[in-house]
């Protein structure tokens, strides 16, 4: 199962490196998303760590969102979703493969963004690296997990596009609480210490073992 | 229209049980010496938060029960379910600002952790409608609303613990709930509102289950009556 899902994120990393489709506008989304945030909290460089942590997380979940738009669009459009159900492998196989991409896409992206975020807003000493990135890592399981979730529930909906970020979005501000929680905390204020960080990991584990349990359902038949 | 037990019931029952609450809130509990007046919403406003995690809650068992038995009529309880909890949901939404507005003077108090929990769980299950009408009937939309029924049982606990450990964040909590040291009358006339709610509740479900059934046996009549494959 697991050999499965590894080798179904490969496909989609390949297909994705060759056509790159998802990854450039993420890209795009999360720096547009990081300036618009920006501007419409104060346009100057005042706004404080508060205002730059929670630029980070909204352009995190935004961009989170516009990537999901694609996972399983592929296999819809060419027909291999059908070929995926029928091969003889877990359908929890087919949804993690997909998660993982996901993910991949998501690291990927920030491994550009963050260096960038702190170059705007932190010439002069920022918040505790390994805390942000840990959250981050964390985070981007999570959403993309529950990502993936709602995207396969929205396979077939005749308003896919407009469904997706509405299903998407309520599920993850408790990350995004967790994240801006732990992001201000890196900055050496006293708030919640470790309970965000230990709070996302809880998340992942709630959200992996719901939809493992309903996987077999998720997919359609 | 033969009258059966499961509309009867709740509907004497809340129709005896909710005018009671009013009766009782206003004539026998005392004003409450902090907020006056305005506390009598509290037997209103909590009973009805209450009722609308249970209607979810029966939402998603029912939801549960689905995926397990796989007969139409699980799907419709689900459904109806997650309605009716939405249809409470807003009027928390509505009796919730009302209250913070007399007692703390604001429409919405950021800092309230119940409120805020409500609000995730409510645009949760406003998402439930359009995934489940944006599928075409049959049975991949019965599966796909019941997952996401389900789906909600994680994130109520999750929203709880994520509001509070951002909650060092938003700011202190200054209010605490009028909780723990209520007298009787209060307890009593609070317990009255909630079984009156919840009557409401079951009257609503039951109603609106009734509708739907009688829904689907007549597009059944008209397939037969065309000569089609019922």
């Amino acid at each position: 199962m697991i050999a499965a899902a590894l080798s179904i994120a490969r496909v989609k990393f390949v297909l994705e490196i060759r056509r790159r489709e998802v990854i450039f506008a993420m890209l795009l989304f999360i720096a547009a998303t990081i300036v618009i945030v920006h501007f419409a909290l104060s346009g100057d460089a005042g706004a404080g760590n508060r205002a730059a942590a929670g630029m980070l997380w909204a352009a995190v979940v935004f961009t989170a969102v516009l990537g999901l738009q694609r996972t399983f669009a592929a296999e819809q459009e060419e027909g291999a979703l059908d070929a995926l159900l029928l091969a003889p492998i877990d359908r929890a196989a087919i949804w993690i493969g997909a998660a993982l991409a996901q993910f991949g896409f998501l690291i990927v992206v920030q491994l550009v963004a963050v260096p960038i975020w702190w170059l705007l807003f932190f010439q002069n000493g920022g918040p505790s690296l390994p805390t942000v990135l840990i959250a981050l890592v964390l985070a981007d399981l999570g959403i993309a997990l529950v990502g993936t979730l709602a995207a396969a529930l929205a396979l077939g909906a005749r308003t896919r596009d407009v469904l997706l970020p509405v299903l998407v979005l309520p599920l993850v501000i408790p990350i995004v609480l967790a994240g801006v929680t732990a992001t201000y905390g890196a900055f050496g204020e006293e708030v919640g210490g470790l309970r965000p960080l230990g709070f996302l990991a809880l998340y992942d584990l709630v959200f992996v073992a719901l939809a493992w349990g309903t996987s077999e359902h998720l997919l359609g038949d | 229209m033969i009258a059966r037990p499961a509309t009867m019931i709740p509907l004497i029952l809340s129709s005896i049980l909710i005018p009671l609450t009013l009766a009782m809130a206003f004539w026998w509990t005392a004003e409450d010496i902090d907020q006056g007046l305005s506390q009598k919403i509290f037997y209103f406003h909590v009973p009805i938060a209450l009722t609308s995690y249970v209607a979810f809650g029966f939402g998603a068992v029912s939801a549960a029960m689905y995926l397990w038995r796989r007969t139409e009529v699980w799907d419709l309880r689900s459904y109806v379910g997650v309605h009716s909890g939405t249809i409470f949901g807003t009027l928390v939404l509505l009796t919730g600002p009302i209250w913070a507005k007399a007692s703390w003077g604001v429409w919405w108090n950021w800092g309230d952790r119940q409120i805020n929990v409500f609000l995730i769980l409510f645009l949760y299950y406003c998402a439930y409608f359009m995934l489940r009408f944006s599928l075409d009937e049959g049975e991949r939309r019965r599966t796909a609303s019941a997952v996401f029924a389900l789906l909600g049982v994680g994130l109520i606990p999750l929203s709880f613990l994520a509001v509070r450990i951002a909650e060092t964040l938003i700011h202190p909590t200054v209010f605490s709930s009028s909780g723990a040291a209520m007298p009787n009358s209060f307890l009593l006339t609070f317990l009255v509102g909630f079984a009156g709610m919840l009557s409401l509740m079951a009257l609503l479900i039951s109603v609106e289950l009734r509708g739907k059934r009688t829904a689907a046996r007549v597009l059944e009549l008209q397939r037969a009556a065309r000569g089609e494959d019922a």
